[in-house]
């Protein structure tokens, strides 16, 4: 698989996060406490995720996990009636809940990558520059060297480079997803949030896809839901339990899995539950 | 399965009443040409022409006198300065006169001889049908004439040198009142006059083809069997109970038609579609509670409602807005038809907003939720995401729509026929915005008006069947294209 980014090298060498030395954490949750309607989905949550690392959620279904995601990038705005009561939500220092804050700004700054695929019926290169387009960003040049470079990033150029202008939704499933990929990283977010980016994939898809992970946490800040424990185990480097919408533990991974601290994340590890 | 039944049961039946029209209506162009009608035909339309010429300087006439009265003079001073015009008018008015009447004295000659023809058929139709009845008797007492069209025909075409001669003389009166300079009195209009004579330029140039037209026509000439359907189908005129010849060309009803449903959705089509998107998009749910229905009961409006509001409401106010000082610059107003195609259009466009709205919002709502999550999640604006995403994923929901609404809006009739004028012509489309405001007739219109009227059996009626038939092919196609449209859209979203 392809390494060979100008972006990663660039930001290898550069020291993490001088723009926000107040924390050199990406993501700093306090004390969150998440509600859809009535409904009490997550209940005080403290976390911090450090940058250029890849942090993964792992947890029973319903326990809250794409609730927490969906709000590092303020995605649950769409979801009438939720809303946060109490607590805040850091990115690189700055409160996004801040009145200051526009959630499209943020977007750019914190992109998604969902559980099924999504790209739209357009062609390839019109889904990878699509972020750019709606900032208005259209010179052929610049958009033709991002495509490249956010597929080959994606690891996908390679593949596709012949039919960039056929429809991204006649591409396989792993291809579509990576695909995602590449138009999420085309305007160079900081953080990328993957909610189950490979729970429709086959196991050679799902291995390219985690390959694809590994490269790109030299470059960019990765957290990732998944339901695959194996999966947590290979391509994160530290895992987050959570269990009927509490945090039960953050720690090294291979702590989580060897050693974990509260029996709860014991017996789910264990397959005891879940 | 029923459907099916019931589309054959009505191919059928519109088959059965509408075929007889080929056979009858190749008899009739037949009989226009033996009867020497087609002859005569072509002189009356050089005399027509000229008539044409007549009434723009009529037109012109009182468009000087509007003027000067305009400019604060009396009526005697006004009719006082045009009496150089008028001189000029009435030379050239009196320049087709002999050709004018040796024109109708053919005219009344043919149509004898149409006439004794018709005599003639209607005779061997009631024979034959006591015959059927057995009434032998009766039957031999029928008298029947055999019309010999050659001989009847025989002095009409030996009229062809006293034709020459008045068109030379038409030519040469013409020629006379051309190069006679005329200024007029009201300046702004000498442009018109030049376009005037321009026109007569025109016309002089027609003759030698109609003198070789005449020259070269013979009776019997065979008329294909074919032309019974172009002429239908490409048939500039629907003319009936003529004293001189039916024609019924399909053309100019079409036009209306179209032309009418056209302004409708130029209407509906915006407004209908922003409304889906505004519903299933920007609104809050108890807006779209609110808007949903209110559209959709628009369309529970009998068609004869809208169609009194147009002629009692809409036709006047529209009117009144193009008599608005403000608007005068637009070279169409002020209108002078109160019914015509546009206001029979903007209601029609009140019928066609429901359909396009509901289909259109059906269309965005099946759009799967997480393209528009993608798009959120990119940064995108709601604008953005209507626009770059939504409207393009279910462009080809909304263009079925479209289509629904059109077929909707060309099979309607009670507005059309309330409100579209029902002038038998082709649209002028010469004439720019202005021609939207043309009233025209429409195919369902003259179907509906027509229909009760005429003879069950006769020309006329199949000719209606044919329209009914021709229009039901119309509904049929546009909804196989909808569907198509629709089929094509589940495919590229895989
Ligand atoms: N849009 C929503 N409205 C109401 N409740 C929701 C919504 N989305 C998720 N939930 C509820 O919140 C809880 C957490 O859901 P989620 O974050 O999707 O769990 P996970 O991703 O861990 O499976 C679940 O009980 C779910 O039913
Ligand atoms: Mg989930």
């Amino acid at each position: 698989m392809s390494t060979s980014q100008p972006l990663s090298q660039e930001e290898e060498t550069a020291p993490a996060q001088p723009a926000a030395p107040a924390s050199p954490n990406a993501v700093d949750v306090e004390n969150l406490d998440f509600y859809y309607g009535d409904y009490h989905a997550l209940h005080g949550v403290n976390l911090q995720i450090p940058a250029h690392k890849v942090t993964a959620f792992i947890g029973p279904s319903g326990c809250g996990k794409s609730t927490l995601l969906r709000c590092f990038n303020r995605m649950n705005d769409l979801v009438p009636e939720s809303h946060i009561k109490h607590g805040s939500i850091k990115v690189h220092g700055t409160d996004i809940n801040g009145p200051n804050v526009d959630p499209i700004e943020l977007r750019k700054r914190v992109g998604m990558v969902f559980q099924k695929s999504n790209p739209f019926p357009k062609s390839i290169y019109e889904n990878v520059v699509y972020g750019l387009r709606i900032q208005g960003r259209n010179k052929r040049a610049e958009l033709d060297e991002i495509v490249e470079r956010s597929l080959r990033a994606a690891a996908l150029w390679d593949e596709v480079k012949d039919r960039l202008h056929e429809s991204g939704v006649g591409l396989s499933g792993g291809q579509q997803q990576r695909l995602c990929i590449a138009r999420a990283i085309a305007v160079e977010p900081e953080i990328i949030l993957m909610d189950e980016p490979c729970s429709a994939l086959d196991p050679i898809a799902t291995s390219k896809v985690e390959e694809l992970i590994f490269d790109l946490k030299k470059s960019y800040t990765i957290i990732i839901v998944t339901h695959n424990m194996q999966q947590a185990g290979r391509c994160s480097d530290l895992t987050a339990f959570f269990y009927l919408g509490r945090l039960i533990e953050i720690d090294r991974t291979e702590k989580i899995f060897t050693n974990p601290t509260q029996k709860q994340t014991e017996d789910y590890i264990t397959g005891r539950f879940g | 399965m029923i459907a099916i039944i019931v589309l054959g049961l009505i191919t059928f039946f519109l088959f059965r009443e509408g075929a007889e029209f080929f056979p009858q209506n190749l008899q009739n162009l037949r009989l226009y040409r033996k009867a020497g009608l087609e002859y005569v035909g072509l002189m009356r339309e050089q005399t027509a022409a000229h008539a044409t010429l007549n009434r723009s300087l009529q037109d012109l006439r009182v468009r000087q006198i509007m003027a000067m009265l305009k400019a604060g003079k009396t009526q005697e001073e006004a009719q006082a300065a045009l009496a150089e015009f008028d001189t000029y008018a009435t030379q050239f008015d009196a320049a087709v006169g002999d050709l004018r009447s040796l024109v109708s004295d053919l005219t009344d000659e043919v149509t004898a001889i149409k006439e004794k023809a018709k005599i003639h058929d209607d005779a061997l139709e009631q024979r034959e049908f006591l015959l059927k009845e057995g009434k032998k008797t009766e039957a031999d007492a029928v008298k029947t004439a055999t019309v010999d069209f050659k001989a009847e025909l025989a002095p009409v075409l030996a009229t062809f040198p006293a034709y020459t001669a008045a068109v030379a003389t038409l030519k040469q009166n013409l020629e006379v009142v051309l190069e006679k300079p005329l200024t007029l009195p009201v300046h702004e209009y000498q442009p018109r006059y030049k376009h005037f004579q321009n026109a007569v330029r025109a016309y002089l140039k027609t003759f030698p083809e109609t003198e070789e037209k005449l020259k070269n026509w013979r009776a019997d000439a065979p008329v294909p069997w074919w032309r019974s359907l172009t002429s239908f189908l490409f048939g500039t005129e629907w003319i009936t109970n003529s004293f001189w010849q039916d024609w019924y060309g399909i053309l100019p009803l079409l036009a209306g038609s179209l032309l009418v449903s056209i302004i409708a959705l130029l209407i509906a089509v915006p407004l209908g579609v922003c409304a889906a998107v505004y519903v299933s998009e920007l609104a809050q749910p108890a807006e779209a509670k609110f808007i949903k229905p209110y559209l959709e009961f628009i369309s529970a409006i009998p068609s004869v409602v809208l169609g009194f509001f147009g002629i009692a409401v809409l036709g006047e106010h529209i009117r009144q807005l193009t008599q608005w000082h403000a608007l005068s610059w637009i070279s169409a107003f002020p209108i002078a038809e109160r019914l015509n195609a546009f206001t029979a259009g903007a209601l029609l466009a009140l019928m066609a907003i429901p359909t396009i709205f509901s289909l259109s919002e059906d269309a965005l709502n099946s759009i799967p939720r997480h393209f528009k999550e993608a798009s959120y999640a990119l940064g995108a604006t709601r604008l953005q995401t209507i626009l770059r995403v939504l409207v393009p994923a279910s462009l080809s929901g909304i263009v079925s729509a479209v289509l629904l609404g059109f077929g909707r809006v060309i099979g309607e009739t009670m507005v059309v026929l309330l409100c579209a004028g029902n002038r038998i012509a082709i649209p002028d489309f010469t004439e720019g915005i202005g021609t939207v405001f043309q009233p025209v007739h429409t195919m369902t219109g003259i179907v509906a008006q027509e229909l009760g009227e005429v003879a069950n059996g006769t020309l006329h009626y199949r000719a209606l069947f044919m329209v009914g038939l021709f229009l039901f092919f119309l509904a049929l196609f546009i909804n196989w294209l909808a569907q198509t449209v629709v089929r094509k859209y589940k495919i590229s979203i895989g």
